[in-house]
């Protein structure tokens, strides 16, 4: 069977096509998955009403460009999966509404599929890992999620911002530029890090906080420009002067500890050993690195995707929708809205023991 | 609630900090956080819990000392408190903050999860019996209501002196056996005071959100040992409610806690 | 001849802690004079009597006094003052001799050797202290039995602030005493200050 995924939750379009061999031990095969994000100038974030108008001028080209790259015919696809939320209202609708046109000019049928859920299929199924205690990461989410009974059930989450977000938001402190998202940079910065400069680390049992980073960000941020005077810069213990580099490299120590130490938390509390991350933000290195020395130290391992899968894409919402669509569930037309709020665990999950 | 895996077979032993470096001990068990063995203090005759934070590997050395000195110091100062304040906990009988550990007075007794264990075990025979599958309080069962009442009050006097304990399981209550249990016949071994214990996630507060939180984490842990607890849990509520002032908000809050799952509704 | 009681803490049996009590001592004054000079022939503790609540109060600040020796983080000169220093909950030296330490006085001793090296015996110690305290040794039991016979424990409650509560408001306020005649309580109460004056001291100042 094959699926076509439309996700637009926000600020990247993606078109994904999956086949799911009718051999349910064969894994499925990737057809197309395109992408294109909007970049927004330094300093600045991404707006719902910009972003949605960005992902109405793509959505069209990209739809074309991978159905012809997959090379099926419209007659081919079963079902058009799009993603139902959470995310941001206008870019969801404007792709929700893309996927309900193509439905009634095909005459498909359409699964709504929660992102997050969307995202952990993906992981599972590029990794093999079987049943992990989830790390979902994103500019929108930050959830510790396992398993049970039909449900991907949230043991801890953040009580404020998302880590995405909180980082994004550093990175705009600091005027790090958007391209090709703020995240990246800021990694590449914390590579020449070498002063670990304090920030509030703020963890409550599986959920943490990151909102109190920001504030101190600021205050940091205004003392390391180049222009202070020699005197008011900040500097370390030791006398050296603090760099921008050394505060992403703080940054990334510190809020990658706090989400290692609550997966670790639910994996101990589920009696777990493997852990996947995904989202966004899951495709740091040294987030992947920290985790997997914890996964180690616990007699597991660590799993993670690259890029293509791990930052949002439309091939992610093809195969949990198809996976859905599989065990006999549609949305009804009427139901193909979208909404910002979705709750992980609010899905059930029928396609799983 | 799931039961915490054993520890690991294949894991390495953590060589402990001074002045345990050369002692060998066996762990009795290990959270996510901390290790915990029994050993001695002070004198050879005084028994104690070592409560251990080993470094965490993936964690910034500085970032690792800072946060693990933090903890154990909060932990300690709450344990400090409660005794202070005349509240059942393990004392601390001295440790060292800076190397990750602390030694906590030894608690004996059984868990409140194992006595209930028990009970759901009994009431299994019992209910081949006339009585059915009824819960109500039968011949020799006053013992475990009257258990339940201190469990309320042992949790509204932590409330009431402003800390909440952050990890509210049946594992972290114990009924500590009263000091000349020897001479007492079977039948009162759930008399004693209810102890409670692992303080690691405890938080100095008086927030409702926080103590409904405490109420309601219990009221799982209660739930997963068997349904037939519930209404052994509605009397450590009812006592709970009417210990200490603020109760009757905090079982208020309760209800908004269970509604939304202990997680609050948030944007995606 | 001094009589000297030879503790052994768990973990640390190469360091035995050499104890002896006395009281009627008349040559505090002396005494004091000589740790003010840091005279080498006198470094030990030497305590008030009336501010040691019980053996494990001893214990645990002879604890804390020798792993901050031995793990080179003690916060005074000699492992002995870092014994009087670790039994005040606060930070102050100056004040921990002041509370815990002599006064001219002072009339009812405890006396602590840290054993340092093989050379500092129970009879070495019993020996020196007989030559310079002028006072009535007391014997002090192999668990300890005796120390803490005279505590001044409201002195002992004050300084470690055992008598203030805090109220359900966060307000501050004296504990209200618990008259309770039973004698069998007596040792409880003991007890219950112990632990928390052994927390105090592990938590302080950190």
């Amino acid at each position: 069977m094959i699926a076509l995924g439309l996700e637009g939750s926000a600020n990247k379009i993606g078109i994904g096509l999956i086949s799911h061999p009718s051999t349910p031990s064969k894994p499925p095969i990737i057809l197309a998955n395109l992408r294109h994000t909007y970049v927004s100038p330094p300093g600045e974030g991404f707006l719902p009403k910009d972003t949605a108008l960005h992902h109405r001028a793509w959505v069209v080209r990209l739809i074309k460009q991978a159905v012809r790259q997959a090379g099926v015919r419209v007659e081919d696809i079963d079902v058009i999966c799009y993603t139902k939320g959470p995310g941001m209202g206008a870019p969801l609708q404007s792709v929700a509404l893309a996927a309900r046109t193509l439905a009634l000019l095909w005459g498909k049928p359409m699964v709504g599929v929660n992102h997050c859920v969307g995202h952990i299929e993906m992981g599972r199924s590029i990794t093999r890992a079987l049943n992990p205690v989830v790390l979902y990461v994103s500019g929108g989410n930050t959830q510790v999620i396992a398993y049970s009974s039909q449900r991907y059930r949230i043991f801890g989450e953040t009580l404020d911002i998302a880590i995405g977000n909180c980082i994004d938001r550093f990175a705009r402190t600091l005027l790090i530029p958007n391209d090709p998202f703020p995240g990246y940079n800021v990694e590449q910065l914390a590579k020449h890090g070498r002063n670990l400069v304090d920030l509030p680390y703020t963890v409550k049992g599986m959920d943490a906080s990151f909102s109190g980073i920001l504030a101190a960000a600021d205050v940091l941020a205004a003392g390391i420009g180049e222009d202070l005077d020699e005197g008011k810069r900040l500097r370390t213990e030791e006398g050296d002067l603090v760099t921008r580099e050394d505060l992403c490299f703080s940054l990334q120590e510190t809020v990658f500890a706090m989400l290692v130490e609550i997966t670790e938390r639910a994996m101990a509390h589920v009696g777990s050993t493997q852990v996947l991350v995904v989202g966004g933000v899951g495709s740091n290195e040294r987030l992947q690195q920290m985790m997997g020395i914890m996964a180690r130290d616990r007699g597991g391992s660590v799993f993670a995707t690259d890029e293509r899968f791990c930052i949002d894409n439309g091939i992610m919402i093809a195969h949990a929708g198809l996976l859905e669509y599989e065990t006999g569930v549609v949305t009804k037309f009427e139901d193909t809205s979208c909404t910002q709020r979705f709750r992980t665990d609010e899905v059930y999950v029928g396609w799983r023991e | 609630m799931a039961t915490p895996p054993p520890p690991h077979a294949s894991q390495p032993d953590h060589i402990l900090p001074p002045p345990f470096t050369h002692t060998p001990l066996t762990v009795l068990t290990q959270g996510a956080e901390a290790l915990v063995y029994r050993t001695t203090f002070l004198t050879p005759s005084t028994p104690v819990a070592l409560k251990y934070r080993p470094p965490k590997p993936y964690r910034h050395p500085v970032l690792d000392k800072r946060l693990t000195k933090a903890r154990l110091l909060a932990e300690a100062r709450v344990l400090v408190k409660c005794r202070k304040e005349g509240v059942k906990v393990p004392g601390v009988l001295g440790g060292d903050v800076e190397n990750g550990w602390l030694a906590l007075e030894w608690v004996e007794g059984r868990t409140v999860r194992v006595v209930l264990d028990e009970w759901v075990e009994r009431g299994g025979e019992n209910g081949e019996g006339e009585n059915g599958e009824g819960v109500g309080v039968k011949e020799g069962e006053e013992e475990l209501w009257d258990l339940m009442r201190r469990v309320g009050r042992a949790v509204a006097r932590l409330h009431d002196i402003g800390v909440c304990h952050g990890d509210l399981t049946t594992t972290a209550d114990t009924v500590s056996p009263q000091s000349s249990p020897a001479s007492q016949p079977t039948g009162h071994e759930l008399d004693g005071d209810i102890i409670i214990i692992d303080f690691g996630l405890a938080t100095q507060t008086v927030g409702e959100e926080e103590r409904a939180v405490d109420l309601y984490v219990l009221e799982r842990a209660f739930a997963a040992t068997h349904p037939a607890a519930e209404p052994l849990f509605r009397e450590v509520l009812r006592v709970y409610g009417e210990s200490f002032k603020g109760a009757k908000v905090v079982l208020k809050r309760l209800e908004d806690v269970r509604l939304r799952g202990r997680k609050r509704s948030m944007l995606g | 001849m001094a009589a000297v009681q030879t503790f052994y803490l768990p973990h640390y049996p190469t360091y035995p802690i050499h104890v002896c009590m006395f009281k009627d001592v008349s040559n505090a004054a002396h005494l004091r004079s000589q740790l003010l000079e840091a005279n080498p022939e006198f470094d030990f503790a030497f305590l008030d009597a009336t501010m040691i609540l019980s053996p494990n109060h001893l214990l645990s600040a002879s604890f804390l006094a020798l792993h901050a020796h031995l793990t080179s983080r003690s916060k005074t000169r000699t492992p002995h003052s870092e014994l009087v220093f670790r039994l005040h909950p606060n930070n102050n030296i100056g004040e921990s001799y002041r509370k815990f330490g002599l006064s001219d006085s002072t009339t009812h001793i405890v006396a602590v050797k840290l054993s340092l090296s093989p050379s500092v015996t129970a009879e070495a110690v019993s020996r020196h202290l007989s030559q310079h305290i002028e006072g009535t040794s007391v014997e002090i039991g192999e668990g300890g039995e005796g120390m803490g016979m005279w505590a001044d424990r409201e002195k002992i409650s004050k300084i470690y602030k055992l008598d203030v509560t805090t109220d359900r408001s966060g307000k501050k306020g004296r504990k209200e005493k618990v008259v309770n005649g039973d004698v069998g309580r007596e040792g409880d109460e003991v007890k219950e200050m112990e632990m928390v004056i052994l927390g105090i001291m592990t938590t302080k100042g950190s």
